[in-house]
């Protein structure tokens, strides 16, 4: 079990993590979620005590990580598939990392079998390719066979057949009553591992929930139309207030208005529509929807009006055709 | 690979269930510190360097006796004992302490392995799982300095002894009475380990204060090598008080250390053995204080 309370860190000017409180349970499998730069890792490093908080307090299992006699055996850690001397072995690295705890020499070939790195473990870490590396990252964190296992973006350069792994593995020590909290900044890949979700943007915590419920707090009716006059639609639409967007051409996406509706203005108004079909949110889009005012990197800067309202008050986000710019901002 | 193979595996409490000691921490470091192919050829390479440059500086000094002896045959009456016994202690030219005379490769070469000992793994990566698999942190300083300091220690005394055993027999031609009764031999033999040992803790705490292995080394190859020239420039400075501030530095303490008997107007052995260990703490304590406060 982890619990933060009023976890804080400050990089000189920099708010890295903003006051966040969150509780990781045992038998369940945890993501923490969020764009790059949100503030995962070093949530984690300080759960580790890697970096000291600059207020506020983290303990896991009960206590400070520090405190722990046996902290391999509470906790294990991929925190970055780099902390490896990249001139040494992977299996004395791990014989130099279990030694710490007289972890025998039996569980590191043990580890080294379960991540499948046998044919590989007498060679320079250096060498290793960043799957690899991976795999090396998780054996060492298995070391002490911990109660609490803190994966930093595990599946990073994972071949298929490793992300399947890692998924298994977490669901099955899960399974066994360990806390599992596993880092992503992919939504699609924590839909099909988590139990719950942490969201994180800019250092905050903009959702604490379950997977089930984020999509159902995040999902809009969406309706797809097609028309020949998608400028005039959508200023028909836009005078209830309506949010549309435009992404094709001949072709619109209605926030919050049922079909029949859609329906009945234009045919009031004697616009030809030729499609209109419902649509369901997927995570991903739930995730878009619920990240895209606390992306801290955007890829490029958009133009038009900035979206006002908040990440969780469900408001439209801008109202009119010239929000899409800003939809596909994020996208692209 | 597969989740079979997990769950079976799991079934067994293979990992022990022990905490986290010293001896343990200890184990950790001198694993790591074996099972780099790089130390142990910079080992074995530095102990042939420290018998080559002592043979080497051996030669230097039967040559400068041998040119007195000539003189000594034209008329003067010194014998060749009178002529080493002038030498001034610490000119370089004592006998007693040959087994030292190739000892500054020592220096330079455990120095630099032990701010590579931490700021290898500061450069790789390696510090944080370091940390955290002993997150007392002073407990990983602690186990490095051990092994730094018995390495250094055994491998400076091997290698005195070993210098000695083959410099001292090119001496036998002058009648000198040298042997390891000889004042001062067995001195050096067990003060030379503890002056490279001494420089290897500052090489590790300016390892764990820079966190970067080249700037570790050139500041430890300045305060070794290059401040005491700076110290010949200012003892030239006008006044009688910058003669007795170069034998304050850290080498030259060191050196002073290693020598024996007592010169007016210096240091005797023992005062530069507590100035230099003086130099030693300075240098660790905010290395310890840094560890143990900063973000790793």
């Amino acid at each position: 079990m982890i619990e933060a309370t009023g976890l804080r860190k400050v990089y000189g000017a920099k708010t890295a993590v903003d006051g966040i409180s969150f509780t990781v349970q045992p038998g369940k499998v945890t993501g923490f979620l969020g764009p790059n730069g949100a503030g995962k890792s070093t949530t984690m490093r300080m759960i580790m005590g890697l970096d000291r908080p600059t207020s506020g307090d983290v303990i896991v299992n009960g206590r400070h990580y520090s405190q722990h006699k046996a902290p391999l055996h509470q906790v294990g850690a991929l925190l970055d598939a780099k902390a490896v001397h990249t001139s040494r072995s992977a299996y004395n690295h791990l014989r130099a990392m279990a030694a710490t705890h007289g972890i025998p020499n039996s569980r590191v070939e043990e580890v080294i079998e379960m991540t499948g790195l046998t044919a590989v473990a007498k060679k320079k870490a250096g060498g290793f390719s960043l799957g690899m590396g991976q795999r090396l990252g998780i054996a060492n964190a298995l070391l002490g066979d911990p109660q609490t296992l803190i994966l930093d973006e595990p599946v990073n350069g994972l071949d298929p057949e490793g992300v399947q792994w890692v998924r298994n593995l977490a669901r099955y020590l899960a399974s066994q009553g360990k806390t599992i909290f596993i880092s992503s900044h992919l939504m699609s890949e924590m839909a099909q591992t988590a139990d719950h979700l942490i969201v994180i943007g800019r250092g905050r915590i903009i959702a604490d929930t379950t997977v089930d419920a984020l999509i159902e707090s995040q999902s809009r009716k969406r309706t797809l139309v097609r028309t020949s006059e998608t400028t005039r639609l959508s200023e028909l639409l836009a005078r209830d207030g309506v949010r549309v967007e435009q992404n094709e051409r001949e072709t619109l996406e209605v926030y919050g208005v049922e079909p029949l509706r859609i329906a009945e203005l234009a045919l009031d108004n004697r616009v030809l529509v030729y499609e209109l079909t419902p649509l369901t949110s997927s995570l991903e889009e739930a995730y878009f929807q619920l990240t895209k005012d606390e992306v801290e990197y955007h890829s490029h800067i958009t133009g038009g009006p900035a979206a006002p309202g908040g990440p969780l008050d469900g408001s439209p986000a801008g109202v009119g055709a010239t929000s899409a710019t800003t939809m596909e901002g994020i996208q692209s | 690979m597969s989740t079979t193979t997990v769950s079976k595996k799991h079934a067994i409490p293979s990992a022990g269930t022990g905490g986290v000691t010293f001896l343990r921490v200890l184990n950790s470091e001198s694993i790591k510190f074996r099972t780099l192919m790089s130390t142990k050829l910079l080992l074995v390479l530095t102990f042939v360097a420290i018998v080559g440059i002592g043979l080497l500086s051996a030669l230097v000094r039967w040559n400068f006796i041998n040119q007195m002896v000539e003189v000594g045959r034209q008329g003067h009456k010194e014998t060749v004992q009178q002529a080493v016994d002038s030498f001034p202690p610490g000119s370089g030219f004592n006998l007693y302490n040959l087994p030292n005379a190739g000892l500054n490769i020592g220096i330079l070469v455990m120095g630099s392995l032990a701010v590579l000992f931490i700021a290898s793994e500061y450069a790789t990566g390696m510090i944080r799982s370091t940390m955290n698999a002993a997150p007392g942190r002073l407990s990983t300083f602690g186990a490095k300095a051990v092994v730094l300091v018995v390495v250094s220690y055994v491998l400076s005394l091997v290698a005195g002894v070993v210098t000695f055993l083959l410099a001292s027999p090119m001496f036998a031609n002058f009648g000198l009475d040298l042997g390891w009764n000889t004042d001062g031999v067995l001195y050096s033999v067990f003060t030379g380990g503890l002056y490279v040992s001494g420089v290897a803790l500052i090489g590790l705490s300016l390892g764990t204060l820079l966190k970067n292995p080249a700037g570790g080394i050139t500041v430890l190859v300045g305060i070794m090598f290059v401040l005491p020239f700076a110290g010949q420039f200012l003892s030239l400075a006008p006044g009688e008080f910058w003669k007795y501030v170069p034998q304050y530095l850290p080498s030259e303490a060191g050196g002073r250390f290693l020598s024996i008997g007592h010169v007016d107007g210096t240091l005797d052995p023992w005062a530069g053995g507590l100035v230099f260990l003086g130099y030693v703490i300075l240098f660790m304590v905010p290395a310890l204080i840094a560890l143990k406060k900063r973000d790793v």
